[in-house]
């Protein structure tokens, strides 16, 4: 190891990070703080000329606002099923994809197409899977123009069609659809990680592996996800931290009413809070509500790091 | 355990550092102008906040930015309204950009103001300039509008900086006022081109049935059940935008639905409650749909040629293209579209929304800066030419009258039909309803209370009550003033 | 050892009924495969056929899954709408300046975190992540500012500097550094070679396919970065692809001209994808390309 005289050393490589982190993000934050504590602040009224008092007034009132507990319990619902079951499935897949030999490069391009496809499109596609067109759901007058794409597949089956995301749908439906769309939204980047890291991971080990004829669930438990730990704990703990940050997928599916429109708002989440917020360019409040939300995904965040030290492979 | 503490402790530091500060914290108004001295928007009878320098427009060279939501096919005509406007003023240089949809150029602007580098004028919607307001970053056009200081221009000819009686009286009223809703009396926009709802209906089958246009609701309820009758398999009514119609109702029954002073929400009374009843009890009947219910444009079902079919369709007069069926290979439709003002509660106090973009001009130091500014924006408004052409491009209807006059225009007028002139046919019944249009007072929120009772219009035509309708409709409205006051 | 050898052995000791287990489980992954490929395909599908429709045919209840009549004309409509040639250019200045310089950064930090010694190195580890947390979108107003009292408005360093430092990146390389073993850079030590070239000549090799992927994840970033360019650099001259692509199939209505719009991402895509095709090569032939056995 360095000896603590050549302390400084690290710090010259740091330097660079350090010091835009400083300028870029560590500023931003700081001023975030600021303005959270500035009773009723707003950027504009601050540019009219406005001055504001000190104060937490900012958090009380996010805190007393009626759906701010339906905005956890949907930011952590979605947290709690997406990463798990987008993890698992990468994995999946990209052992499958590292295993096989023909097809290899081609399912490979493929799994990397999602990169190259643009964001609308895939906000579009699964409007039209899951969305129900026609009218009068549940009276006698019902009209369906069309059940879907994933409807017509479930009848195929000889299911019952379901109302995913239309109104008079149910909370189990609309959490089931985006559980879905985050999951695949997320498998992209998660099977490069996965894959990347499996490239690394030295044949050798599974050659000597199968020499002594170990099984393929052992090797799979006691070679590939030890050895590919530090990339497990990474996607695991940065999906939590884009799992909580969740919003833009769930404008996608339901619009900006976040909800099914009997319902507006059922779905919102912690960062679609924030956003209302800034709409009003109410940047105190927004900027008090991302200090919970920060708060909340730090102890997360350190929960996992400590998991992870146990854990993780080096 | 040691990094939480740390990071707490770091934390903590933060905020004693910013509690600190902030006592200290002065903000300087980087767009105020030094010629304006102090204003008071809110209150009425409030101080315009331009004043307009002796010489008016000394021929300095300025550059101007203009920020908009053109698409392609409008740009090119602005471009060319640009250079006839830099034969009168060659030294006023027109830098425009299109920003990307209306919520885009609010948020790029909202941001630009904090470090007072706005541009000089752009697209606007009232809620847009009620939070430019907060700034007091626009420039209310009141002295510009009455001075009559006379400007030369480089083609020898000059013209008086602000607007004539005539080109006062030449605006379609109802979109000139909706410059004056910011409850101070003060005029803040120009209305640049305007669109509203109109009623599109299958003139085909409203033939072929006997059938006549509603005027009414009471009409369109007794049609709607007629309709039902005759294709049971049908949804008679279309209607796109529930925000619209919840509004629209307010303004045609006289009820409230927000101010601009003090108490902004006002909509949860008995009338309101009222006409949402009936409405829901329509759709339980099978009589409308809206297009989030829908799931889709409901101008697709308006158009569709087989399966589940609509008669009638309310919606933007601007998309009437959308409208219009698929024609056949022999370039023919399959029915005729009608037009139509929409129904009103009371046929001779007609009302009908006014939407479009208006131009809104901000605050700079240089005072040549927003002369020059609104000597461009009151060309815009103004020039026959460019609105007659503008207006046929976009689909848009012009906000002077006399547009009607210019040749172009009344030869595209004239072609009005159901099917290829559609455009023509829509712009006809705006241009015929210029007395019925009003504006919804703008304030710091305004667009919240627009999309709250959207919510709740679509929440109380489908959602199950329960056996108790009042009761979930109370409980609707109660939610929406929430939400309002919480944003507000 | 090459993988043939090894191949024969393995199909010698193989009985006939393993033979039978093996080509199951080879099915059941194909099988897997192929499924959740066409999974992932279906909204690249859905972007491709949208860009050949009418907008008639698109604005209809029931979506088609083919068009009824190819369009291919909104390919060309995109093509001349937008000043593409402009946008591609100034869109790939920007991403590449900003993947070097950010690759080196990411490199020299986390070599530091991975190797180096330094007080509070933890503490200092977790608040880089902590910055993750905070939604991104609340740091614009203060960047804006910050970049204007720079006076950087209106050039390609306010669209490629501050977001040099992605700590997401860093925390990545980070954990592929601390898997390669601390002996051989105690070695490097003993053998005199400086920090440096050890990073140089070791660590970035053997990581190389993690610096692809956030080459990839990089440029990416710079080709559908949307709020930040629109903001600070929304003139001609500087306008990046996703700014110029989001306008150009607008009528004033606010209305998008969807299958327009679809083509010209299709077409802008294109070059991506090759390049994607091209990189995959490396991706795959990092290990063997180290030269390092252990």
């Amino acid at each position: 190891m360095v000896e603590s005289k050549h302390q400084w050393k690290a710090w010259i490589y740091l330097a660079p990070a350090i010091a835009l982190l400083l300028v870029f993000t560590i500023w931003p934050i700081f001023n975030t703080v600021r303005m959270a504590l500035l009773e009723n602040y707003s950027g504009l009224k601050a540019a009219g000329g406005a001055t504001f008092a000190f104060g937490f007034g900012n958090f009380t009132k996010v805190i007393h606002y009626q759906k701010f507990i339906t905005c956890m319990k949907n930011t952590v619902l979605l947290c709690i099923w997406t990463v798990p079951i987008s993890t698992f499935l990468a994995l999946l897949i990209a052992v499958a994809l590292n295993s096989i030999k023909p097809l290899q490069k081609v399912l490979q391009t493929i799994f990397f197409l999602p990169y190259v496809t643009n964001s609308i499109a895939i906000g579009m596609v699964f409007a039209a899977m899951f969305n129900m067109v026609g009218s009068f759901y549940g009276t006698e007058n019902e009209l369906i123009v069309t059940a879907g794409i994933i409807n017509n597949l479930i009848e195929l089956f000889g299911g019952q069609a379901v109302n995913w995301i239309n109104y008079g749908s149910s909370y189990m439906a609309n959490m089931t659809v985006m559980i879905v769309y985050i999951v695949w939204n997320a498998l992209p980047f998660k099977i490069l990680i996965l894959l990347g890291g499996l490239q690394s991971i030295n044949k050798q080990y599974y050659d000597a592996a199968r020499v002594d004829g170990t099984s393929r669930r052992r090797i799979f438990t006691h070679i590939t996800v030890p050895l590919l730990s530090p990339m497990l704990a990474y996607v695991i703990i940065t999906g939590f931290i884009g799992g909580f940050k969740e919003y833009t997928s769930i404008v996608g599916i339901f619009g900006e009413t976040m909800g099914p429109a009997d319902d507006a708002g059922r779905l919102n989440t912690m960062v679609g809070f924030i956003y209302d917020a800034l709409s009003t360019n109410s940047q105190g409040r927004a900027s008090a509500a991302a200090l919970i939300l920060f708060a909340i995904i730090l102890v997360v965040t350190l929960i996992n790091l400590q998991v992870s030290k146990k854990r993780v492979h080096y | 355990m040691k990094k939480i503490v740390s990071i707490m402790l770091l934390l903590a530091m933060l905020v004693s550092l910013v509690a600190c500060g902030s006592s200290g914290t002065t903000t300087t108004d980087p767009s105020s102008n030094s010629s304006t001295g102090e204003s008071t928007p809110a209150a009425n009878g409030a101080k315009a906040n331009f004043d307009v320098p002796e010489g008016g427009y000394d021929g300095s060279e300025v550059t101007i930015r203009f920020y908009h939501t053109m698409g392609n096919n409008l740009v090119p005509v602005l471009n060319t309204y640009i250079e006839e406007f830099n034969k009168l003023y060659p030294n006023i240089h027109i830098e425009h950009s299109s920003v990307g949809a209306y919520d885009d150029v609010r948020d790029q602007i909202s941001t630009e103001i904090t470090v007072g580098n706005q541009p000089n004028i752009a697209y606007c919607y009232p809620d847009h300039v009620a939070l430019y307001n907060l700034a007091k970053s626009v420039v209310s056009l009141d002295n510009l509008i009455d001075s009559d200081i006379t400007v030369e221009r480089a083609d020898g000819t000059t013209e008086i900086l602000g607007l004539t009686d005539e080109q006062k009286a030449d605006f379609i009223s109802g979109y000139y006022e909706e410059g004056r809703e910011y409850g101070d009396g003060l005029m803040y926009t120009m209305p640049l081109s305007k669109s509203t709802e109109v009623l599109y209906y299958n003139k085909t089958f409203f033939e072929e049935n006997g059938l006549t246009v509603p005027t009414t609701w009471d009409e369109m309820e007794a049609l709607c059940a007629k309709i039902k009758e005759i294709d049971p398999e049908s949804i008679p009514l279309g209607y796109d935008s529930e925000p619209n119609w919840f509004i629209t109702m307010c303004e045609q029954l006289d009820t409230d639905y927000t101010s601009a002073s003090d108490d902004h929400y006002i909509f949860n009374n008995d009338q309101n409650k009222e006409f949402v009843k009936k409405f829901r009890d329509w759709y339980q009947k099978g009589y409308l749909t809206t297009q989030t219910l829908y799931g889709s444009y409901t101008s697709g079902l308006f158009t569709s040629d087989s399966g589940v079919k609509s008669y009638m369709s309310i919606g933007s007069s601007a998309g009437a293209v959308h409208q219009r069926p698929k024609a056949t290979a022999e370039g023919t439709y399959p029915f005729e579209v009608g037009v139509a003002t929409i129904p009103q509660a009371n046929p001779q106090n007609p009302k009908v929304i006014s939407q479009g973009p208006s131009i809104c001009v901000f605050q700079k130091q240089d005072p040549q800066e927003i002369i020059a500014s609104w000597l461009f924006v009151k060309f815009l408004t103004t020039n026959v030419d460019f609105q007659a052409e503008f207006s046929m491009a976009s689909g848009y209807v012009p906000v002077i009258k006399s547009v009607g006059k210019n040749p172009v225009y009344a030869d595209f007028l004239s072609k009005a039909d159901g099917g290829d002139y559609i455009s023509a046919l829509s712009a006809q019944v705006c241009l015929d309803q210029e007395a019925a249009y009003y504006t919804s007072p703008a304030f710091n929120g305004s667009s919240t209370a627009r999309s709250q009772v959207g919510a709740l219009l679509a929440q109380c035509l489908a959602a199950d009550d329960g056996g108790n309708t009042d009761a979930m409709i109370d409980k609707a409205f109660q939610n929406a003033i929430d939400e309002c006051e919480y944003a507000g | 050892m090459s993988m043939t050898t090894m191949h024969e052995r393995d199909m010698q000791q193989l009985t006939a009924k393993q033979r039978v287990v093996k080509f199951i489980v080879k099915f059941f992954v194909y099988a897997f495969l192929i499924i959740t490929a066409l999974t992932v395909l279906f909204p690249f599908y859905w972007m491709i056929i949208s860009s050949l429709k009418s907008l008639e045919e698109y604005r209809l209840s029931v979506p088609t899954f083919w068009p009824h009549k190819v369009l291919l004309s909104n390919y060309v409509e995109a093509f001349t709408a937008a000043n593409l040639g402009r946008l591609f250019m100034n869109t790939l200045y920007v991403g590449v300046v900003s993947t070097i310089l950010s690759l080196i950064i990411t490199v020299l930090t986390a070599f530091a975190f991975a190797r180096l010694e330094f007080k509070g190195k933890e503490t200092l580890f977790a608040l880089l992540l902590a910055t993750m947390m905070i939604p991104g979108e609340l740091f614009t107003i203060t960047n804006y500012s910050t970049v204007t009292q720079l006076g950087w408005i209106g050039s390609f360093k306010v669209l490629i500097i501050p977001f040099l430092v992605s700590v997401f990146y860093i925390y990545l390389l980070r954990q592929n550094f601390l898997q390669i073993p601390n002996e051989l850079y105690l070695a490097a030590k003993v053998d005199g070679t400086s920090d440096l070239k050890y990073l140089w000549k070791v660590m970035v090799p053997l990581s190389m396919p993690t610096l692809i992927s956030i080459t990839i994840l990089k440029m990416m970033g710079s080709w559908n970065s949307y709020i930040w360019p629109r903001l600070v650099a929304n003139d001609e001259a500087h306008r990046m692809i996703t700014n110029g692509l989001r306008n150009a199939f607008r009528d004033t209505a606010g209305d998008i001209n969807y299958p327009v719009q679809m083509a010209a991402v299709a077409i802008v895509s294109a070059p991506l994808f090759l390049v994607f095709i091209f990189l995959r090569k490396y991706i795959m032939s990092g290990v063997s390309r180290s030269g390092i056995k252990g």
